[in-house]
């Protein structure tokens, strides 16, 4: 298999073979042995269960999540691999943002309960009958769960840590180069600028 | 600083001193990435056991705690219990700019930024990473320190203890270790 092979045939069985089972949901090729597919919150676990016993892919490599804030869900997307065909599907499932639970996946993939600890931890996304070690990776955490988007991490910091005062006199490089040098700065790099 | 009835420094002290400063036992803990600093130190390269410094396998054994790059506060309790292990005399040794104001990771949610609201340090170096030779400068200082008898580091902690730890429990919130009892 060379990288000069653009010929999507193989992606395009996969996207048939998923579309056979499963109507409801929508698949496209991203680019060459890379597949992906939009599911349902209710039919994700049976996609997977399908993709892993059936088409091959025996591998979950990740389990990675999206805080679309504006539209008020999370993005789940699971990344599975089929190491007989080398070709990567990503399922991808919205859930509400709102008292976020998902259905429990370590029962198919064992490394999925490490994705799902972590998710827990850092999105505060539930897993009705999950049973994992309690903490991740932080401890004794009493906040809102961290990677979400609305978790004012500046905020947080004046609050939680003592911050050495000075690191507000930094100055813009490009800006302090310019004036040592009378260098004149471009009219369209000036909206980048830090001083005021 | 102890000193006789003449305001001098005591021999006996000085000599100590001499003695401390050329054998500084460290505490093989990395804790953040600037570890990697140490290996090309200790090794043939720079090789600063020719100084008298040698990594130590536990707390108890080592007089210098090495904190090398950024704390996450599960590291900082970790880093603590370590501390209030150690023998005296003992010092610490905070490298990389993390352990000064928080570095790169300035306004992560969970790194600490200014090591010294939560351990005494007696020597900063600065630098992200600093290299070998601003490692063994800052431990040149240190001798420099110890020898004049100014590293007094685990004294500040133990007569500020109430501060320190008060710091400490506003980070680490399920306190569980035992009383400093030196």
């Amino acid at each position: 298999m060379t990288t000069e092979n653009n010929n999507l045939e193989r992606e395009e069985a996969v996207v048939v073979a998923l579309k056979a089972t499963f109507p409801d949901l929508t698949a496209r090729v991203k680019r060459i042995r890379r597949v992906e597919a939009s599911v349902s919150k209710a039919l994700t676990p049976s996609v997977l269960v399908h993709a892993k016993n059936v088409l091959g892919y025996k591998a979950l490599s990740h389990i990675s999540c999206v805080d679309w804030i504006e539209d008020e869900h999370f993005e789940l997307v699971y990344i599975l691999w089929n190491p007989d065909e080398k070709i990567q599907l990503l399922i991808k499932t919205l859930i509400s943002r709102e008292n976020a639970t998902m259905e429990n996946i370590d029962t198919i993939w064992r490394q999925a309960n490490t994705y799902q600890r972590e998710m827990r931890e850092m999105f505060g996304i539930e897993f009705p009958g999950f049973v994992g070690a309690k903490e991740f990776l932080l401890e004794d955490w009493d906040d809102m769960p961290p990677m979400r988007r609305d978790f004012d991490t500046k905020e947080f910091v004046k609050e939680a840590f003592f911050l050495r005062p000075g690191r507000e006199d930094a100055k813009d490089v490009r800006d302090t180069i310019a004036k040592r040098s009378k260098e004149e700065i471009p009219e369209f790099a000036k909206k980048y600028s830090r001083e005021k | 600083m102890d000193t006789n009835d003449k305001g001098v420094r005591k021999i006996v002290d000085m000599i100590t001193g001499f003695a401390r400063s050329n054998s500084l036992f460290m505490l093989a803990y990395g804790t953040g990435c600037g570890d990697i600093e140490i290996p090309p130190a200790m090794t043939s390269r720079y090789d600063w056991e020719r100084f008298g410094y040698r990594k130590m396998a536990t707390p108890r054994q080592a007089d210098v705690l090495l904190i090398s790059g950024y704390l996450a506060t599960k590291t900082l309790k970790r880093v603590i219990r370590s501390y209030e292990q150690m023998q005296e005399p003992k010092y610490v040794v905070a490298f990389g700019s993390c352990t000064i104001n928080g570095g790169m990771y300035w306004d992560s949610y969970n790194t600490i930024k200014m090591l010294d609201h939560y351990i005494p340090v007696d020597v900063y170096i600065n630098g992200c990473m600093p290299r070998p030779e601003a490692v063994m400068s800052g431990l040149f200082d240190l001798q420099e320190q110890i020898k004049k008898g100014e590293a007094n580091g685990a004294q500040k902690y133990r007569e500020n203890l109430e501060w320190y730890r008060g710091n400490q429990k506003k980070v680490i919130k399920n306190w569980v270790m035992p009383e400093y009892n030196w």
